[in-house]
């Protein structure tokens, strides 16, 4: 069935020349690319100080003196201090949340926006998905870029795009059946949510729609979940990589023969490197990927370490693509979490839970899956002190510190109130984050 | 002025033997239990021949427990005895929060555990009707 399917549109390109340019013609673009990025980073604040020292590098190993860009950076500095043109020249910012509720923020020229929607098309291109296409954008719209991201580049192709966004779950099912949508994105979970309530509703997921490709992403996910998802469905469903300081999606995207992703080489510089040392690890080793961005003027991004682990696949892919491809994501090497698309880092409700004198400084976090949904369950110790013996008091509290999770990190949790003494301490190697889900 | 014991428990098998065990150990007498649930934990209030001494020692045994102020008051054990208690209340316009009771002697009398604001005040409202009001 596969090989059926990579035949029928195996010999399109959405720009063939550099989709399948010359690998040592690739190598010198990239070259000069670096050495541009470097030049056009040094005109803002940050990275002024940070490059100084850096004279134009001659071969990829002279990257190794450059100093790493880390989420901290982003998070700590001014977030204009990364502007390398005036904020006048900035047509669009996105953000992802961050650590104790700070944001990393990216701002987009608009050669940025129409370079990024070129790559989103590429993606979307290179799984046969064309202009007579539907498209129905269930991923959120707004500050995270998996909404517009998808949009700009289908609208790009000329694909009729039905701007979804989340939730509302009938609805979407109306959409697919009225509009007759061919093509979704959306994340893992939802999809697999979706899939059930179709069901329970009576429907047929894979009779009662036109669907033919699902763009799946912004959640990790297994080889096994996308064949539960093609079979329930029958349908193509792909793999879609990337992340805001990147753009967003786009960054890199399976191709019909759905074996790893092609990283878009001329755009991005990647390298694998060993988390604790910093060290740069060859093809086929695993580590945290690291990408330099090499098109964007707005915000460039120089050495940008992802916190996502993955490898450089070194075979070749069949599809002609010369781009090599990364296995798919394979977790993280911070203590960062995703749950219903979201990242969320443990620090984050932390800094909730401290807000609340009731309960002790001690908590955990459960994330598990049931039907297709991410649920994620906080447990906080209740302090003796403030023990009144109401029930109605602690229902109160539960509600109180839901309430202000759900406003920091945009997924509603369940509380539970666990006894004093049942939590891990935080002394020694306590483990915060229990994730039970089988990805 | 009567008092009663408020324990959290997680609702889990084995958090009820817990108590229990530790009340027998101190060799206490359990009169009265309640369990109000709401999902994954609840709040157990029990009555006991010394509450004083329970609270310390599932205090030693490091529950999450607080004593709490209540009305105890003693009652025939016949039908209507209650009735005529909340009457009473309704007339006196106080809210009943939470109640529970226990029978002391078979057909003769029985206690009865009334959780309101103002314990005080309820004391006093069924001492002048002629109840007798248990103090700990």
């Amino acid at each position: 069935m596969q090989q059926r399917q990579v035949s029928s549109f195996l010999v399109d390109f959405w720009e063939k020349s550099i989709e399948t340019i010359d690998e040592k013609k690739l190598k010198e673009l990239q070259l000069e690319r670096l050495n541009y990025s470097i030049e056009i980073a040094k005109k803002s604040e940050f990275y002024g100080q940070k490059l100084k020292d850096i004279k134009k590098i001659k071969n990829f190993d002279e990257l190794e003196k450059i100093p790493f860009t880390t989420k901290e950076d982003l998070l700590q500095n001014n977030p204009l201090s990364f502007l390398t043109t005036d904020l006048k020249n900035i047509v669009r910012v996105h953000s992802s949340s961050g650590t104790t509720g700070r944001s990393k923020y990216i701002f987009y020229t608009k050669k940025d926006i129409e370079n990024w929607a070129d790559l989103v098309a590429r993606c979307l291109f290179m799984v046969g998905i064309r202009k007579n296409d539907i498209f129905q954008n269930m991923m959120s719209y707004g500050l995270f870029t998996g909404g517009l991201g998808l949009h700009y580049g289908a609208e790009k192709i000329g694909i009729l795009v039905i701007p979804a966004g989340v939730g509302n779950t009938e609805k979407q099912i109306e959409l697919m059946r009225e509009l007759k949508t061919t093509v979704i994105h959306i994340t893992p979970s939802y999809l697999l949510y979706i899939a059930h309530y179709i069901e329970e509703i009576g429907l047929s997921p894979s009779e009662d729609f036109n669907l033919k490709t699902a763009i799946v992403g912004a959640e990790p996910y297994s080889e096994n979940t996308r064949k539960k998802l093609e079979n329930i469905f029958k349908i193509n469903v792909y793999n879609c990589y990337g992340l805001s300081e990147m753009n967003g999606p786009g960054v890199a995207f399976e191709c019909p023969y759905k074996d790893g992703l092609h990283l878009w080489e001329d755009n991005y510089y990647m390298e694998i490197i060993d988390p604790k040392t910093g060290k740069i690890l060859g093809e086929n080793e695993e580590g945290e990927l690291v990408l330099t961005t090499l098109k964007r003027e707005g915000m460039p991004l120089i050495r940008y370490r992802t916190g996502d682990l993955t490898k450089i696949l070194r075979e070749r892919c069949e599809c002609g693509r010369t781009h090599r491809k990364i296995m798919r994501i394979k977790g993280r090497s911070d203590d960062m979490f995703i749950v219903k698309g979201v990242n969320i880092f443990p620090s984050q409700i932390e800094a909730v839970i401290m807000e609340f004198p009731e309960v002790d400084k001690n908590y955990q976090i459960i994330i598990d899956r049931k039907g297709g949904l991410d649920i994620l369950t906080v447990q906080v110790e209740i302090k003796k002190e403030f023990f009144k013996g109401e029930i109605n008091e602690l229902r109160d509290l539960q509600e109180r510190i839901k309430e202000k999770l759900k406003e920091k990190i945009f997924v509603s949790p369940i509380v539970e109130l666990v006894e004093t003494g049942t939590l891990p301490t935080t002394t020694g190697k306590a483990k915060r984050v229990i994730d039970k889900r089988r990805l | 002025m009567g008092k009663q014991i408020s324990i959290f428990v997680e609702n889990k098998p084995g958090k009820i033997s817990k108590i229990t065990e530790v009340l027998k150990n101190a060799k206490i007498n359990l009169r009265a239990m309640t369990i109000a649930d709401s999902g994954s934990f609840g709040i157990i209030k029990i009555m006991t021949d010394n509450n004083q001494k329970a609270y310390n020692v599932l205090k030693e045994s490091n529950f999450l427990v607080t004593l709490q102020d209540v009305v105890v008051v003693e009652i025939p054990d016949r039908i209507g005895s209650f009735h005529k208690v909340a009457k009473i209340l309704e007339k006196n316009k106080v809210n009943i929060e939470d109640a529970y009771g226990f029978i002391k002697t078979e057909g003769v009398k029985a206690v009865l555990i009334l959780k309101v604001k103002n314990v005080k005040i309820v004391e006093k409202i069924l001492k002048e009707s002629g109840y007798n009001v248990v103090e700990f």
